[in-house]
């Protein structure tokens, strides 16, 4: 607004001059600051349900519609407890690519979409009780691999020295493209798979590059690894303090009234009399992006791609998305190459399909004694 | 101990009956026993109706293999990786039927003991949780003193749990043992397991224990026990009343309370279904086993 003010004064002061053939002229002052490319959502940020209508299509049409997305995908089919389809005659990479540069680790790997499947406790060798929650991957496939060269994103995330880094984007159960838009499902379309539901981009280094198609298992990761898994809390509402910062109350008698859960008092007076920033208080509770850190892996199934890691503290609730990342605490990363650029499922039917860390007690074991000294 | 002959009696039913709503619990409500005796009535004069492959009383029998039935916390994936879990640890240990009131023995690896075992022998007067979280607490008085124990079922420092005394109570749970006089928990150490015969139902002790004077850890006025004897003794006037006031006695017509706090029955054929065969052949082989094992003289005590 204040550019048009300004341009109208510009013309008004040029037009009162001797020139009768009016001169535009815009003061460059002001001008990056108020045409600063505005924020964008990156280009997959589209809408993905279609309007839901009572379309007049018969019942035949309706088993038309859904054979062909048999035909093009597949049937329905439960793979790796995740219900699916069998996308067999779309072409994936399954091998690995032969000219793949070695893992250092200064490098980014590409990270997994996983559901939380709820909690159970591990028992280590010793006879340690461990908590942990099980993170199933839930179908995985790369859907697009964007070239550091390429990667220019207008909302930066928080990664040091962005411009040497890409971008995997990675999709997530595969759903009815029947029920989504024409615009969410052509995201799709280059990489041979099927549209999925959910979809995360993941910062990666250029060696670490995915090509489209490439399904991410459980054994991206390995046991004994540490692992950081980024998800939205529960969202609780507004909240008073006892509930969000965990304040004890007043009283419940001896006199009090009107005050059993407030937080009473919250500043001093003088030269500090007033609110300070930062202050515990009633508020929003819940439904954050939170990242917990450093999680070991205890145990993977690969059968069920399923991996149990330390804790009970995953953000989210039960069957909630959450997504997993090579951790970033500088202590507790790996010391020796992962599996790089992902573990490319070449169908070995002799590994077992629970692998246990060395630490842990399996329970196909016997029970755990200890020597007499 | 032969689990699969025996039938739940209509007086067991009714004894066991809640008077409050038990998440997990799997014993029928007194509303829902009084509805199955004409159904069986029925039942019988009716055709011949093919019986469940899955013995009725599992649920009884193995309630952790029952998940919680709060619905958020609910994934196929995750229970049946722990049934899984449950099955292999029941493979290397026999984990025997057993129910609040039963007098156990568990023997288990301990670090801190001087050969690096202990056993405890006791009373359970608990049984929570589900999947391999499932636990239970032994209590026992030992020199003058009040013992409990919190044992987890699926944990593998355990070596050994023998029943001593297979038996029920007519309470969910005997916490009011802490307020009883202690000859009401205590146990021999040296017992001998008793041994019940094949197909009998498991015996419920109606015993009622006698509580101590207030001040008790609970108010056990307000939980329509039937297990102990005295209570009116210590109360009050002014204790009845308020008792009275905290009574629910609408929750037993409460269908829809009752729905989400169990496992419905289709639900659970599904999940017995799949675990049946395992731990009807651990139960043979555990039979065989234990006919096999030679006569051992019992020694005598002191």
């Amino acid at each position: 607004m204040l550019r048009t003010v300004i341009c109208d004064l510009a013309r008004l002061r040029l037009s009162g001059s001797a020139s009768p053939a009016a001169v535009l002229i815009t003061q460059v002052r002001e001008k990056g600051h108020l045409s600063r490319p505005r924020l964008r959502n990156p280009y997959w940020f589209i809408r993905q349900q279609r309007t839901r209508t009572d379309d007049l299509v018969t019942g035949e049409n309706r088993t038309f519609i859904k054979e062909v997305v048999h035909d093009t995908y597949g049937v329905p089919a439960l793979i790796k407890g995740t219900q699916t389809y069998e996308q067999k005659q779309l072409i994936k990479t399954t091998e690995a690519p032969t000219d793949a540069e070695p893992w250092t680790p200064a490098v980014r790997r590409c990270g997994l979409i996983a559901r939380k499947i709820g909690q159970y406790p591990l028992w280590l060798k010793n006879g340690e009780r461990v908590r942990t929650t099980l993170l199933q991957v839930v179908d995985n496939h790369v859907i697009k691999y964007i070239p550091p060269e390429e990667y220019r994103p207008t909302q930066r995330p928080n990664v040091h020295h962005l411009n040497k880094y890409g971008c995997v984007l990675v999709g997530a159960e595969c759903t009815n493209p029947a029920l989504l838009t024409k615009e969410y499902c052509g995201l799709f379309r280059d990489s041979g798979v099927m549209p999925k539901k959910n979809l995360a981009r993941f910062i990666v280094s250029p060696q670490a590059a995915l090509a489209a198609g490439t399904p991410l298992n459980v054994g991206h990761f390995r046991v004994g690894e540490f692992v950081d898994v980024r998800g939205k809390t529960v969202d609780h509402g507004f909240q008073g303090v006892v509930k969000r910062h965990g304040f004890k109350g007043m009283p419940a008698s001896h006199g009090v009234t009107k005050t059993h859960r407030r937080a009473g008092n919250i500043g001093g007076g003088g030269e500090k009399g007033r609110v300070w920033p930062g202050t515990k208080m009633p508020g929003h509770m819940g439904n954050r992006w939170r990242i917990i850190k450093g999680l070991r892996i205890w145990r993977i199934n690969t059968k069920y791609n399923v991996m149990w890691v330390q804790g009970s503290a995953v953000p989210g609730s039960t069957n909630g998305l959450v997504y997993i990342y090579d951790t970033i605490l500088p202590l507790r990363k790996p010391k020796d190459a992962p599996p790089f650029p992902t573990l490319y499922d070449n169908a070995d039917a002799n590994e077992p399909d629970d692998i246990w860390y060395d630490q842990v007690h399996s329970f196909k074991e016997e029970s755990i004694s200890y020597k007499p000294e | 101990m032969n689990v699969n002959a025996r039938v739940l009696s209509n007086r067991l039913a009714q004894q066991c009956s809640l008077k409050r709503i038990v998440t997990f619990s799997t014993k029928p409500t007194q509303q829902a026993a009084a509805v199955a005796v004409p159904q069986q009535k029925d039942a019988a004069n009716s055709a011949p109706v093919r019986k469940p492959i899955v013995p009725a009383h599992y649920r009884f029998v193995y309630p952790e293999f029952l998940p919680d039935p709060k619905v958020e916390w609910r994934n196929t994936v995750r229970e049946k990786l722990e049934r899984l879990d449950m099955l292999d640890r029941r493979r290397q240990i026999e984990l025997p039927e057993f129910y609040v009131g039963s007098i156990l023995a568990v023997t288990s690896s301990d670090p801190h003991a001087a050969g690096k075992i202990s056993r405890f022998v006791g009373i359970c007067i608990h049984r929570e949780r589900c999947g391999l979280r499932a636990r239970f607490i032994l209590r026992n008085v030992i020199d003058h003193q009040g013992i409990e124990v919190v044992y987890e079922l699926y944990d593998p420092t355990i070596q050994k749990v023998e029943v001593l005394r297979l038996e029920k109570r007519v309470d969910d749970s005997l916490f009011y043992l802490r307020d009883a006089l202690p000859e009401f928990s205590t146990f021999d150490e040296q017992m001998e397991p008793e041994t019940l015969e094949e197909g009998t139902p498991v015996p419920i002790n109606d015993i009622k224990v006698v509580l101590r004077p207030r001040p008790w850890l609970e108010r056990w006025e307000r939980q329509n026990l039937l297990g102990v004897a005295n209570i009116d003794q210590y109360i009050k006037d002014k204790h009845r009343k308020s008792a009275e006031k905290v009574q629910k006695p609408w929750e037993k017509y409460d269908m829809m309370k009752h729905y989400r706090a169990t496992i419905p029955e289709e639900e659970q054929k599904e999940i017995f279904a799949e675990v049946h065969t395992e731990l009807h052949t651990l139960e043979l082989q555990r039979k065989r086993n234990k006919r096999k094992r030679s006569f051992v003289k019992p020694k005598q005590l002191a």
